[in-house]
């Protein structure tokens, strides 16, 4: 089946209009500004590869806008902020048209400055396109203001005629009230300053990012995060060239190579936006597969991995709450540890009705818990849920079988501390006992006491009797030889004492686990028990080791029933089958 | 002869070690333990030890551990490996490591002087010394096709004692013939079971049993 991904929401009138203008805005500056001027005004005109450089910054951020619009449902304000950035960055070419219109090149002054408070709100905001927390949205909110302040300063108090390094305009200003010529050049003072700080700032913050990321959050951020380095660097360069030569000029090799610096800098984050954008819509055009995908049952915790791989975190994890016992678990039902906080790992909540279904544990930095909630939505909720009711029986099952196993293990266990008691205890003071008895009759027979001898005599042959039975029992009850010498000598022990031909075969010298051990022997023992009522003539008794299972086969025994041994075989998550003339059990043994 | 005695249970200790003394023997050191042992055994320099084969610390194959460790480090020392357990598998392991100088016996049977005796004078002659009820054991199993009916009466006699380790002459002095029929006898069992191992050396007693526990004799 196609996978079916429905087209976003446009982000009201502005989703629209925006970019469809913003393109031809593009267009007209390629076709118009870099012929008006000689390049003194623009850095554009100034040689072709400047006006390259030019255009492949600015096309680059409207058309990263146009693709967050596309590809990235609900993110008006990703589109509006990736879409301004490249107007603000065509803002520069516009002021310096030679002969245009007053209002365009008085508008692009004010726009000019804001260029520097959208990419770095941009670089902040990513990969998820919002502010994560209360500093960054302080800084931003900070840069913006900072940005308006000189804006409006510089348009109204401003004329660029009465400047003596004005350079891309020197004529135009319609909004100029007041000229301020003094206040104006502060103006300008404190806007290379804060360019500066923040160019050094964002470049600093970025470095100090890859350095300490995870190497999944290094991999998927550097796209955004290195350019964001240098377009940093070029801001502040740009900044400190202003303040030790104050006159711009195109021309200059420092002014123009800064220039070209900045521009590939903002191509190559436009890029980066492209990317992590399209990396998003990936995602989703997979999760919506694994929606369509789900009439297929997919096995359990399919869904992790698929995640996994639509958000590029290869550590991601879906688990899900057991409900009552405050465990989770993941999609085979096994128990699972949640990350302590830190760590760089998240846990985002999947919620539906109002409960919450599932947890997402992913690297904090690489993948936004909004993004990944928007991701998921409501076809692969759905999933989700399907795989929580899969987990969930998983779950309890896996709890029935552990406490099966315990059942088994605890008998186990009381046997072999029955055979050790009846050993050092029982077995020991008949011995004593046996032996007091023959001192006493030799003691009698040297005392010419032929009663008592005969007596003592008696005696002695019921404690040999009491000996050899409590042996018996105490084997019967738990093999010592099982434990101490492993399933080879216990079989062969086994074979000795039978009452009917028992072949071995396939024996195997490697020791197991002693719940396997002793189920093999058990199997064994009462099968050729079994037989030996049953009138057969012999018993095959055959062992396999097949990678992490150990099978037993015995020929000559069965059809049963035999309910215990099923059980016995079950609680180690074995298979037994018993048919006429062949038992057979597979025990895992890994 | 210098004895040293290893056993847990006190009770059955002080038994044997009564009964050693009162056949004459120097019981020179007494143990609890397997470390216990092995140092009575470097200090006290016995002639043979009597050992239970389950002791502290696991309470399980102690015996057969210290057996061989004797065995690597002073040869000279014979070892009685005393058992509750009628388990074919220790007897031949032990003589399977060192045949020579060994022995299995089940438990009850030491409290009867006689036997005791013996198996120690066998011991300290270098022969190997097998319980009689695990040798039946073996020969009493049950087979498809019995290899042993092709032996006479005699000869199943001088099998048995041929696994539990006596000598030849041991052999004829029991069953009042000579040690030439007795070797004749040996020569005739080994032929008619397909024995490839010499009939005189040490190594027959293992093969006799190891032939009596073959999946298919």
């Amino acid at each position: 089946m196609r996978p079916r991904v429905s087209p976003n929401k446009p982000a009201g009138v502005a989703g629209v209009v925006l970019p469809v203008s913003a393109v031809a805005l593009g267009i007209v500056t390629l076709l118009v500004v870099p012929r008006s001027n000689l390049g003194f005004t623009t850095h554009a005109g100034a040689s072709p590869a400047a006006a390259v450089a030019d255009l492949a910054a600015g096309l680059g951020l409207i058309g990263a806008g146009l693709a967050v619009w596309l590809l990235r449902p609900g993110s008006g304000s990703g589109l509006l902020l990736v879409s301004l950035a490249g107007l603000a960055w065509f803002a520069a070419d516009w002021v310096g048209w030679e002969g245009g219109p007053p209002i365009t090149r008085s508008l692009a002054m004010v726009v000019a400055p804001f260029f520097l408070a959208f990419v770095v709100h941009l670089v902040m905001a990513s990969p998820g396109g919002r502010l994560r927390s209360r500093r960054q949205r302080l800084a931003a909110s900070a840069l913006y203001s900072a940005a308006a302040i000189v804006s409006a300063g510089r348009a109204l108090l401003r004329d660029p005629f009465l400047d003596p390094n004005c350079w891309s305009n020197c004529r135009d200003n319609l909004f100029l009230i007041s000229a301020q010529p003094g206040i104006a050049r502060a103006l300008d003072l404190m806007w290379l300053l804060v360019s500066l700080t923040v160019g050094l700032l964002l470049a600093a913050l970025a470095i100090r990012y890859l350095i300490s990321a995870t190497p999944t959050a290094r991999l998927t951020m550097s796209p955004i995060v290195v350019p964001g380095v240098l377009l940093g660097l070029a801001i502040a360069a740009h900044a400190l060239a202003l303040l030790r030569q104050p006159l711009e000029s195109p021309q200059d090799a420092v002014f123009s190579t800064i220039f070209q610096v900045r521009a590939w800098a903002a191509a190559a984050l436009a890029v980066g936006v492209g990317l992590v954008v399209v990396r998003g819509w990936r995602a989703r055009v997979i999760l919506a597969r694994l929606a369509s995908d789900l009439g297929e049952a997919p096995a359990p915790g399919s869904l992790g991995p698929v995640l996994a791989r639509a958000t590029g975190d290869p550590g991601l994890l879906v688990v899900y709450p057991l409900p009552g016992s405050g465990r989770y678990v993941d999609g085979s039902g096994a128990t699972v540890d949640l990350p302590t906080a830190g760590g760089g790992r998240a846990a985002t909540p999947i919620v539906r009705h109002g409960t919450e279904v599932a947890l997402v544990v992913h690297d904090a930095a690489t993948v936004d818990s909004e993004q990944l909630r928007m991701q998921i939505g409501a076809a692969a909720r759905l999933a989700v849920e399907n795989e929580r009711l899969q987990a969930e029986v998983l779950a309890q099952l896996k709890d029935l079988r552990a406490s099966r196993a315990r059942v088994v293990e605890v008998g186990d266990a009381e046997r072999r501390r029955l055979e050790r008691n009846l050993h050092d205890g029982a077995q020991q003071h008949v011995l004593a006992l046996s032996y007091d008895l023959r001192l006493a009759r030799v003691g009698a027979e040297s005392a010419g006491s032929p009663e008592l001898t005969a007596l003592l005599t008696a005696a002695e042959a019921e404690a040999q009797t009491a000996i050899d039975d409590l042996r018996e029992l105490a084997h019967g009850i738990y093999p010592a030889v099982l434990t101490e010498a492993g399933i080879g000598p216990a079989f062969w022990t086994l074979a000795d004492s039978a009452p009917l031909p028992v072949e071995l075969g396939g024996l195997p010298d490697d020791r197991f686990p002693e719940a396997v051990e002793r189920t093999a022997f058990v199997v064994a023992s009462e099968a050729i028990d079994a037989a030996s009522h049953l009138g057969s003539t012999h018993v095959e008794v055959r062992m396999i080791r097949d990678d992490d299972r150990l099978v037993l086969e015995v020929r000559g025994a069965g059809p049963g029933p035999f309910v215990h041994l099923a059980d016995r075989v079950g609680a180690l998550e074995g298979q037994f089958t018993a048919e006429a003339g062949l038992i057979r059990a597979e025990i895992p043994c890994a | 002869m210098r004895i040293v005695v290893a056993e847990d249970v006190m009770l059955t200790r002080e038994g044997i070690v009564r009964l050693l003394r009162d056949a004459g023997f120097d019981v020179v050191g007494q143990a609890g333990d397997l470390d216990g042992l092995m140092r009575s055994v470097g200090l006290d320099r016995p002639e043979a030890v009597v050992v239970d084969i389950r002791m502290p610390p696991t309470h399980t194959d102690e015996g057969l551990v210290a057996a061989q460790q004797i065995r690597t480090q002073h040869p000279d020392v014979g070892v009685l490996v005393l058992s509750q357990h009628i388990e074919p598998s220790y007897a031949m392991r032990l003589i399977q490591e060192h045949p020579e100088r060994v022995g299995y016996l089940l438990k009850e049977r030491v409290f009867d002087v006689a036997i005791l005796v013996d198996a120690l004078r066998r011991i300290a002659d270098g022969e190997c010394v097998i319980d009689p009820t695990i040798v039946s054991r073996l020969l009493g199993r049950q087979r498809r096709e019995d290899p042993l009916s092709a032996l006479t009466e005699r000869e199943r006699e001088v099998l048995a004692l041929v696994a539990e380790g006596l000598s030849n002459q041991a052999v004829a002095s029991r069953l009042f013939v000579t040690e030439r029929t007795v070797e004749a006898h040996t020569k005739q069992i080994f032929e008619k079971l397909g024995l490839a191992v010499d009939p005189t050396s040490n190594r027959r007693i293992l093969a006799v049993l190891a032939f009596l526990r073959s999946p298919a004799p």
